[in-house]
C-alpha cells in the first residue's frame, strides 16, 4: 500500500541548513548504522563509533604520488611539506608523510622537511622488503618504516617467484629484523584486493599480531591494506577480496587489529579511489593514505584534498584544518609544472565557474543554488561564469559585477550590461566564433561601454 | 505623455532593436513569441526604451512584461 503524501507549504524556503550550512563542507549526516552480511550474519557499523575514533589522512605524495611524475627538487619537497603541516593544521589531522630513502636527495629532502621543526605530518620512510634496507632507516633516524609485502598468488608466485610458504617466513623475518633494528614495521599488504584471504592474508596478519604482543604497544605492525589494483568495491554485500567493508572487519574482529594500526591505501583504477578511502575510514580503518591531487602510479591515489574535505564533512568541523592551502598547494604544484585539469574537483580553474545562461541566473540571484559552499571564504575562489553563447544576459551581469566588485545594490543589472552581452552574442553569431570569451576580451568591452565604473575599479 | 504617444515611442523601439517594420507591430504581439525577440533582445528592449524615455525600470518587473500591450502600459505608468 502506498503511504500518503501531502504537499507541505512553507512561508520560508527549508534550505536544510544545518547540512548545509554553506560556511562548512557539507555535513555527511547518518541516520543509521552501516550494515553488512558478514559469514551469514548481520554486522552493524556505527558511524559515530567511527567519528570517534582518532581518524587520520596519510600522505604519500614524497613516495607513490613522484612514482608518477618526474622526481621532486629537494627545495619541491620542503616546501610542499611545509605547507602539507599547515594544511593538516596543529592536530595533525595529516599525520603521517612517507619519504623514499634510496638516493641522497631521498634522504637529503627527508632531513630538511624534519628541519622544520612541524610536529606533524610525522615523517616515515618506505623500502623494499630487504634487510640490507634497514641501515638507510636507522641513518635517516626514521622510526617507522613501510615494508612491501605482496599478498597476492600474482605477486608472490609471477613477481617473486615464490611459493606462500616462502613468501610468508621470508617477510616474517624481515618484519622481525625491523623490530630488531629499534623500527616500527608497517607491513603494505600489496594487491590485498586480490588475495587469498583465508589461505593467506589471515594466517599471515594473524601472524604479525601474535608477533606484535611480543613487543611495547607503540612498536606494534601497522596493517596498510594496499588496493594495488583499485580493484576494491566499498558496496555491501561485494565478496572478498574486493570487500573493503568484509577486508576490514577480518582484520579488527576476526584477528584483533585495532583501527589505529590499519591504514588505507587505494588507486584510482576504476574511479573509486576516493570513495574507497572513505568507506575504509568508516568500517574501521582509521588512516587512509592519500597524495596531492591524486598523483600517484597509473591513475593515481586517493586525493588528499578530497579526504580533507570529506575530514570536515563528516566530522562537521574544520578541525584545525586551514582550506585556504588547498588553494596554495594547487598554484604551487602548477608554478612548478604540475597541469591540474581545469574540471578537477576544488582547485581546477573551473571547478566553481559556471556556463550556463540559467545557472549565472541562478548563481546571481543566490549563489549557494550554484556553488558547493562558500568557496569565497573557505578557498579564496568565488564562483565565477565563463563567458560563451550559452551564458546568455545573466552570465554576462555575472561577470561582469564580479570583475567591476559590485555587492547588494550595486550590482548592474541586466539591462545596464545589455551592450557588452551583445558584443558576446555577435561573437558567435556574426563571426562565428567557437572558443569561449577571455577575461581578457570581456575587460576590454567593460571598458569600452562601462567607462566610468571601469575607471573606478582600476 | 498621452498613450498614443507612448506606444509609437514603443514601436520605434521595437523596429530599430528587432530590425522589423512598425507596420509589423500590433499591441496583443508577444515580444518572444510573435516578434521573436531572443534574450539578449528582450534585454536590449528594456535598455532601449529606458534611453528613449529617460527612465530606469526594475530589471524583473521589466523583463516580466510579455507583450507589447504591457510595455506601453509599463512606461505609461512609470512616466505618470
Amino acid at each position: 500500500m502506498s503511504a500518503k503524501y501531502e504537499l507541505q507549504e512553507t512561508a520560508e524556503p527549508n534550505l536544510l541548513d544545518d547540512m548545509f550550512d554553506y560556511s562548512l563542507p557539507p555535513k555527511i549526516q547518518f541516520d543509521g548504522p552501516l550494515v553488512e552480511e558478514i559469514d551469514g550474519k548481520q554486522v552493524s557499523f556505527d558511524p559515530k563509533e567511527a567519528l570517534a575514533r582518532d581518524l587520520v589522512i596519510t600522505d604519500t605524495t614524497f613516495r607513490d604520488g613522484q612514482q608518477a611524475r618526474p622526481p621532486y627538487s629537494v627545495e619541491q619537497q620542503v616546501k610542499l611539506f611545509d605547507m602539507l603541516a599547515k594544511l593538516g593544521g596543529p592536530k595533525g589531522v595529516i599525520r603521517q608523510t612517507e619519504f623514499f630513502l634510496y638516493t641522497a636527495n631521498d634522504r637529503k629532502a627527508l632531513d630538511d622537511c624534519r628541519a622544520l621543526g612541524h610536529k606533524y605530518p610525522e615523517v616515515t620512510s618506505w623500502i623494499r622488503a630487504d634487510k640490507g634496507d634497514f641501515r638507510l632507516v636507522k641513518d635517516a633516524q626514521v622510526k617507522e618504516t613501510g615494508l612491501l609485502t605482496p599478498s597476492s598468488d600474482y605477486h608472490i608466485f609471477y613477481k617473486l617467484k615464490k611459493n606462500r610458504r616462502k613468501a610468508f617466513d621470508d617477510y616474517i623475518e624481515i618484519i622481525d629484523a625491523a623490530w630488531e633494528a629499534g623500527i616500527r614495521p608497517r607491513v603494505h599488504l600489496e594487491d590485498v584486493t586480490r588475495a587469498d584471504f583465508d589461505g593467506f592474508v589471515m594466517p599471515y596478519v594473524a601472524e604479525l599480531k601474535r608477533r606484535s604482543e611480543q613487543v611495547p604497544a607503540d612498536m606494534h605492525v601497522k596493517i596498510r591494506l594496499c588496493d594495488t589494483m583499485g580493484f576494491g568495491v566499498s558496496t555491501p554485500g561485494v565478496k572478498l577480496p574486493r570487500s573493503i567493508p568484509k577486508m576490514i572487519h577480518r582484520m579488527t574482529h576476526d584477528i584483533g587489529i585495532p583501527p589505529e594500526c590499519l591504514e588505507w591505501h587505494g588507486h584510482n583504477d576504476f574511479h573509486k579511489v576516493h570513495i574507497n578511502g572513505a568507506t575504509a575510514w568508516l568500517y574501521g580503518c582509521n588512516a587512509v593514505n592519500t597524495t596531492l591531487f591524486g598523483f600517484g602510479e597509473r591513475t593515481g591515489n586517493p586525493p588528499l584534498e578530497g579526504a580533507i574535505i570529506e575530514y570536515i564533512a563528516l566530522h562537521g568541523d574544520q578541525c584545525g584544518i586551514d582550506l585556504m592551502m588547498v588553494q596554495e598547494l594547487a598554484r604551487y604544484m602548477q608554478s612548478i609544472g604540475v597541469e591540474i585539469a581545469h574540471n578537477y574537483p576544488f582547485v581546477g580553474r573551473d571547478f566553481n565557474t559556471t556556463r550556463a545562461g540559467i545557472h549565472a541566473g541562478g548563481l546571481r540571484s543566490d549563489e549557494r543554488i550554484y556553488n558547493i559552499f562558500d568557496t569565497t571564504k573557505l578557498f579564496g575562489r568565488p564562483p565565477r561564469v565563463s563567458i560563451t553563447d550559452k551564458s546568455g544576459v545573466d552570465g554576462v551581469a555575472l561577470w561582469v559585477n564580479s570583475f567591476l566588485g559590485l555587492e547588494g545594490d550595486k550590482k548592474l543589472s541586466k539591462i545596464k550590461v545589455h551592450k557588452v552581452a551583445r558584443w558576446v552574442m555577435d561573437q558567435y553569431e556574426v563571426h562565428g566564433r567557437m572558443s569561449a570569451i577571455t577575461d581578457e576580451e570581456l575587460a576590454e568591452q567593460v571598458k569600452e561601454h562601462l567607462a566610468d565604473l571601469y575607471a573606478a575599479r582600476v | 505623455m498621452q498613450r498614443d504617444e507612448v506606444k509609437e515611442r514603443v514601436y520605434k523601439v521595437i523596429a530599430k532593436v528587432l530590425k522589423i517594420a512598425t507596420a509589423q507591430i500590433e499591441e496583443s504581439h508577444s515580444f518572444s513569441a510573435d516578434l521573436g525577440a531572443e534574450s539578449v533582445q528582450s534585454v536590449e528592449l528594456m535598455a532601449g526604451f529606458e534611453e528613449e524615455f529617460d527612465i530606469e525600470m526594475d530589471e524583473d518587473e521589466a523583463l516580466g512584461v510579455q507583450d507589447v500591450g504591457g510595455a506601453i502600459d509599463f512606461i505609461g505608468k512609470h512616466l505618470d
